[in-house]
């Protein structure tokens, strides 16, 4: 199967550098989230991999080799780059015939795409008429278009509705159980976790973290309990007495850091505390991301999408 | 990768756009239209029988310049050109594609201008019309200058890398310093993609060019455009 392998790749525009010293690999059969706050270079990243830009310096290479070496790039790399690329005046049908074509294509996948992606009764307007969804929608057809081992996606769920959000993640979810390779890039945390199993996270151009998501959120957020008691008082000098590092809410529950749900309810019970209310929380990717970038102090001193 | 499959992709792009397509016609029309009424009303002081047949060419290069610039300008909005170059990546291979794709449609089109125009023209003028050697040449003429033009356009475009620019800049130079100096026959003029090119729709020309030498001229204007655009396309990042 085929990697995206990113190898000391370094653009700069002027001064700027866009992207610095990056290295990474997005493995098949999973989702690899690309995480990183507006600006950080996810963008010119996919544009370095896809041959669109010239690297300053260093390689990116998708199967070991340059993408502008590959016979007919659609069939092996799909890529959704900006929703805007189709003509507002031509119809999607037509927009995506003239892709099918210059890849020798079989026109049929024109109709499948349109299918999968809930476009095919109205492939025949003009795309000017579209929402943004829609044309969302369109951009990862053409990124479908060739059947390709590889996928690419910039932002896919924007100007997505909630349907099409729910749509996008099992979609996304099932290229990788086909054994793809899939990077898609975000700045929602939430819908990132929800569909991605590796995280490559940049900031300013340069690699914050290469992880699994799960690794990635334990890394940095500790799990913590909320328990609740008719008495708060009791239930904080109890937490106290046995060490348990707990915070007070004006609800008068308690967030326990560093605990078990099951180690804490024995100890309740064993006290004779009637408990209200005892939950687990786990960490968030949202939670991990911001401690990420907290950390990184160039991050913290300016303020960021995220 | 083969050129054709590229060439069809090319093809479908201007044949999907009614914009093109309504350019296309343009030249037809325009052209034509123009003549009959230059000929219904010809110059008093001796004019020239086939530039009077053609003399609509003027305005026919507008639409021809129109449709090669938004053929090209097409792909440098929205980030149209990345998702081409992604199934393109050979760029000198794409871009000659996509001239190819715009010569091809101009030439059958600047043909058809050609003949009728110089039907109508010879219906209009009669006996004060060129004679049929005269307009045949000058129908295959339109159709190269047409041609020419709208080639010129795109290479600008190509490397102007917008539609806006290069019509800003191309359309005031044809209405402006080519008929502000149209009768002077000053030496550089001569030279002018458009001055040279319509050489060959005159029965008699005192210039240093001759027909098709002024055709050649226009047409290394045009190359030169779409040298210029192809090293545009080739070397920056998209």
């Amino acid at each position: 199967m085929t990697s995206i392998d990113v190898r000391d790749l370094t653009k700069e525009y002027g001064a700027r550098r866009a992207v610095d010293g990056l290295s990474f690999s997005v493995r098949p059969g999973r989702v690899t989230g690309f995480l990183g706050p507006n600006g950080a270079g996810k963008s010119t990243t996919m544009r370095l991999v896809l041959g669109l830009d010239r690297p300053t310096s260093g390689t990116a290479t998708i199967g070991g080799r340059a993408y502008a070496a590959l016979r007919e790039p659609l069939r092996r790399v799909g890529a959704l780059l900006e929703a805007g690329a189709a003509h507002r005046s031509r119809t999607a049908r037509d927009h995506l015939r003239a892709l099918a074509a210059s890849n020798r294509v079989p026109g049929a996948r024109v109709d499948a795409v349109l299918e999968r992606t809930g476009l095919a009764e109205v492939a025949r307007r003009r795309v000017g008429t579209y929402s943004l969804g829609m044309r969302q929608r369109l951009g990862i057809a053409a990124a479908l278009l060739g059947d390709p081992e590889v996928i690419l996606l910039d932002e896919p769920a924007n100007g997505l509705d909630p349907e099409g959000i729910v749509w996008i993640r099992t979609l996304l979810r099932g290229l990788a159980a086909d054994g793809r390779t899939v990077l898609v890039s975000s700045h929602l945390m939430n819908e990132t976790a929800s569909f991605a199993d590796h995280l490559v996270v940049l900031g300013r151009g340069r690699l914050l973290a290469d992880t699994s998501v799960r690794q990635f959120i334990d890394a940095r957020v500790q799990p913590e309990v909320r328990v609740r008691s008719a008495d708060a008082g009791v239930l904080g000098e109890l937490l106290a007495r046995h060490g348990h590092d707990a915070v007070r809410h004006a609800d008068g529950a308690w967030t326990v850091r560093h605990a078990r749900a099951e180690q804490l309810g024995h100890l309740l019970a064993r006290e004779g505390v009637p408990v209200l209310e005892l939950a687990y929380r786990e960490g968030t990717l949202e939670q991990a991301y911001l401690d990420l970038t907290a950390a990184e102090a160039e991050f913290s001193t300016q303020p960021q999408e995220v | 990768m083969p050129f054709a499959p590229v060439l069809h992709a090319e093809l479908i792009k201007i044949r999907s756009l009614r914009s093109l397509v309504g350019s296309l016609a343009a030249i037809v029309l325009v052209t034509a239209a123009f003549s009959a009424l230059a000929s219904a009303s010809p110059e008093e002081n001796d004019p020239d029988p086939l530039f009077s047949a053609f003399f609509g060419i003027g305005f026919g290069q507008i639409a021809a310049i129109a449709f090669g610039t938004t053929a090209v300008a097409a792909e440098f909005r929205g980030g149209a050109l990345r998702l081409t170059l992604t199934a393109t990546p050979d760029r000198p291979r794409w871009f000659a594609a996509k001239v190819v794709a715009i010569a091809l449609p101009v030439l059958v089109v600047g043909l058809l201008t050609g003949a009728v125009t110089l039907l109508v023209g010879k219906a209009v003028l009669g006996a004060a019309g060129p004679t049929w050697p005269q307009g045949l040449r000058g129908a295959v003429g339109c159709d190269l200058q047409l041609t020419l033009m709208a080639l010129f356009a795109a290479g600008l475009t190509a490397v102007l890398r917008s539609g806006v620019a290069t019509l800003s800049v191309l359309i005031p130079f044809l209405l402006t310093v080519s008929f502000v100096i149209g009768d002077m026959s000053s030496g550089i003029a001569d030279f002018l993609p458009d001055r040279a090119g319509q050489v060959a729709l005159h029965s008699a020309w005192d210039g240093p060019l001759g027909p098709w030498s002024g055709l050649a001229v226009c047409a290394l204007w045009a190359a030169a455009a779409l040298l210029a655009g192809a090293w545009s396309v080739s070397r920056r990042d998209a």
